[in-house]
């Protein structure tokens, strides 16, 4: 157990030594503190349930929209829909549902908690099985295919592995994507009340409006430090494990491949001798595992034509849900429209462009400090070492957490109120996306082959014009997937940006996000809920179908990095 | 001759590598000269270190002791005397076939018309004339190879450096270009002064040098210096050629 004392230590250090000095500085906040890690496991706790969810979603419906082309045709555009709108919008409308449903009693407002984070986990992760499980090696299926697996055998030594990289991958963004949701919902008020769950999103909202400066401190500290022992425990290990399921098809010369999200990893410990142990442990487990799939093998191929018919009844509910889902909304949408627009609802277009401005000012500032960052993260292993840490600290907050820091620091730097709303809803949407960018495009410098360094160097390309011919060509890329990846998350951050509560005050700036707020509290106002849902679903699908896959399959046909 | 020194000097060079305080010798004592009009080849086993010491030769990577001299100074990566073609050709994919060749000129800071005009000489020469504005993955292997030559002798080097430059082609097409870069070699008028090809194809090395360098197994030593006189163009088929070939056998195995 040596491998797992020494980072132990290392976590425990770190809380306790932050815990310390913050209880030397503030001791009555002290006493307040004592209540957080019971906190922390509240919240872990809702992640799991949401991630655990997410996973079987995800499995079920990739692995069915891979499999079966008539469903696919249904299932794709959906999945398409549910990844590009900011699910955010739904917050309100999906609280509201769960509360009325469940009368106000804490299990609905629980279940919606928990809902609202799989919504922000789920579909990036059934895109990701869906795009492993199509791209596995012709070759490959067809070997299967000649050994005769099928169904259960099928999925075990095939289509599961080979989902495996992607899955991880996604998992990470959808964990970073599942804090950001969690301290946003911990506490909310839909329908003109508030709810309130205890964990360490609530606890760190209800410091940041009362400016409880120390509270805000220990609370951020320790949200920091499960992020961090996560990352060593859970994502480090899996991912460097993941790596092993990799289906390349590279020959012999050996790529460097650096996916985005593992890069913030780089620096932590691996372990081995932790996962070694770990490993061992679930040994027994995995033996039952095979003996149980054995019989599941056997019990599939004698009852071939039962499994057949459960399929063909699973995809009719799943058609009839589907179908019932999408006409009481078409149902509900024509009367909306029926009726004469709220007055209100000429808001819509200047909100829009306004919020749209913000988010463009934030992804500006995140692109001029990322690409300068991420070549020297890239080309200096010293550099790396220092800096990532540090940079991996910070990004491991969810700008929701940090929500408090960003209006008190705002605050200081403007004079007024107003100009303070307007730089901390600019900096929370720039804390939302500069990190995907960041990580992203390191990755992308790092998977730079060495033959094309070797020829840059022995050519004398430097300067502007190695930049020009090389570097930033190659980061187009990643540059795009982080872009759109970011600019998903500004869209997400509107909600909390635009409508923040600080120290006993409301700093709201207009745009799409306080509109969505007002149209929930204090007075309810569902027409406007759904407008402004709705103008928010256009703008960011249009701007996907539009802007960024054409940039998208432009860069990767020119950009990519095999010849 | 006036220039004292040779254009190109290996003195003794020796490289390792350390791993947990361990020391790998990759390459020991390697000396060696190139002189103008010189086509030198080293082969040995792979594993052998040749690579490194092309890498060690055009100053990607420091030797642990020994030096490189180029022109009597010590060699620099980016020196625009010394060009290199390579094994994975290194084109940059988001680059046109003229693009890729005029990186060295326009790295110098060639004015825009004189890279094109000297591109066009070049493109001409390795024969793909037609495909100026093609992007690399439009290009067959060969073709690719092509470019690279031409991304090469564009900056006019003193010396070409050639990483197995053919290894990653189909045997047919290595054929054609070795010949091709035998014509472009006859032609005094053309860059460059010396070529040093490294490759493990000891047929490749007798029939396209005039010196072949052959190293041993790790860690890479020299074990001679062969001087191939055969006349030129050489033909696999004669008894020479295949003695030769035999020789180096028997100095490696």
């Amino acid at each position: 157990m040596d491998g797992l004392r020494r980072p132990l230590r290392l976590v425990a250090g770190i809380v306790i030594l932050a815990g310390l000095l913050a209880a030397l500085a503030f001791p009555e906040a002290a006493l307040n503190a004592l209540q957080l890690p019971l906190l922390a496991a509240f919240s872990t706790t809702r992640m799991v349930a949401a991630y655990l969810l997410s996973l079987v979603f995800a499995i079920v419906y990739g692995h069915t929209a891979a499999t079966n082309k008539r469903a696919a045709v249904v299932m794709l555009p959906l999945l398409d829909v549910l990844q590009s709108i900011p699910i955010l919008g739904f917050f309100p409308a999906a609280l509201v549902f769960f509360v009325a449903t469940f009368q106000g009693h804490p299990v609905g407002i629980e279940l919606a908690v928990v809902f609202l984070i799989f919504t922000s986990m789920a579909w990036n992760m059934a895109f990701g099985v869906y795009e492993a499980l199509t791209t596995i090696p012709q070759d490959l299926e067809a070997a299967a295919a000649s050994f005769g697996l099928r169904g259960w055998t099928r999925f075990r030594l095939l289509a599961f592995p080979a989902v495996i990289p992607r899955l991880v991958y996604n998992s990470i963004l959808s964990w970073t994507n599942g804090w950001f949701f969690l301290v946003a919902s911990e506490i909310f008020s839909a329908g003109g009340t508030e709810f309130h769950r205890p964990g360490l999103g609530a606890f760190i909202a209800v410091a940041g409006r009362n400016g409880d400066v120390a509270s805000i401190a220990t609370g951020l500290a320790v949200l920091a430090a499960v992020v961090l022992a996560l990352d060593i425990f859970l994502w480090k290990p899996l991912s460097v494990r993941s790596e092993r399921f990799r289906l390349d098809t590279a020959t012999g010369r050996e790529i460097p491949h650096v996916p985005g999200p593992y890069e913030r990893f780089r620096w932590l410990p691996r372990l081995p001798r932790l996962r070694r142990d770990v490993f061992a442990r679930l040994q027994p487990a995995a033996d039952r595992y095979h003996r149980l799939s054995h019989r599941i093998d056997q019990a599939y191929s004698a009852h071939r034509k039962l499994v057949r018919e459960v399929r063909l009844v699973d995809l009719a509910m799943f058609v009839i849900v589907f179908l019932i889902v999408t006409i009481t909304g078409l149902v509900g949408l024509v009367q909306l429209f029926l009726r004469p627009l709220p007055s209100e609802a000429a808001l819509l277009p200047m909100a829009a462009l306004l919020s749209f401005s913000r988010l463009a000012v934030a992804y500006g500032i995140a692109l001029a400090w990322t690409i300068p960052i991420a070549v020297l993260l890239g080309q200096s292993e010293r550099a790396s070492r220092y800096l990532t840490p540090v940079l991996e600290v910070f990004a491991s907050l969810p700008a929701t957490a940090l929500l408090p820091v960003i209006i008190g620091v705002s605050l200081v730097i403007a004079g007024s109120i107003g100009t303070a709303a307007q730089l901390a809803a600019i900096l929370i949407a720039l804390f939302s996306m500069q990190w995907y960018l960041l990580f992203n495009l390191v990755a992308g410098v790092r998977g730079i082959p060495d033959d094309l360094r070797d020829a840059a160097r022995s050519f004398g390309l430097r300067g502007a014009t190695y930049w020009k011919r090389v570097l930033l060509p190659a980061m187009m890329p990643s540059l795009l997937t982080g872009s759109i990846t970011a600019w998903g998350a500004g869209w997400n951050a509107l909600i909390v940006s635009e409508y923040a509560q600080y120290a006993n005050r409301l700093y709201v700036v207009p745009g799409l996000g306080s509109l969505l707020n007002e149209a929930v509290y204090p007075t309810p106002n569902n027409e406007m809920l759904i407008l402004t849902i709705l103008t928010m679903i256009v703008v960011v699908l249009a701007m996907n179908k539009l802007l960024w896959r054409p940039l998208f399959k432009r860069a990767t046909q020119r950009y990519r990095l095999e010849v | 001759m006036t220039d004292p020194h040779p254009l190109l000097e290996g003195k003794d060079i020796t490289k390792s590598h350390f791993e947990n305080g361990k020391e790998f010798k990759v390459l020991e004592l390697v000396r060696f000269e190139l002189a103008e009009r010189d086509f030198v080849c080293v082969v040995g086993p792979s594993g052998c270190g040749k690579s490194t010491l092309l890498r060690i030769i055009v100053g990607l990577e420091k030797p642990t002791s020994g030096e490189v001299l180029f022109e009597g100074h010590p060699i620099r990566a980016d020196d625009p005397q010394v060009a290199m073609v390579f094994q994975s050709f290194a084109l940059f994919p988001w680059l046109t076939v003229t693009q890729n060749v005029e990186l060295g000129l326009e790295a110098k800071g060639a004015p825009p018309e004189e890279r094109r005009k000297i591109a066009r000489k070049f493109i001409e020469a390795v024969g793909l004339t037609g495909f100026e504005n093609a992007f690399p993955r439009e290009l067959s292997g060969g073709m690719k190879q092509r470019v690279g030559i031409a991304r090469a002798l564009a900056i006019e080097p003193l010396l070409l450096c050639m990483d197995e430059p053919f290894s990653s082609l189909d045997p047919l097409t290595a054929q054609n270009l070795r010949d091709e870069i035998l014509q472009l070699w006859a032609n005094p008028e053309l860059p460059p002064k010396a070529v040093l090809m490294v490759t493990h194809s000891i047929e490749e090395a007798v029939y396209m040098a005039d010196r072949v360098i052959v190293l041993s197994s790790r860690p890479g030593r020299m074990v001679a210096e062969l001087e191939i006189d055969l006349p030129r163009p050489r033909n696999r088929k004669e008894p020479e050629f295949y003695g030769w070939v035999d020789e180096i056998y028997s100095l490696i195995v």
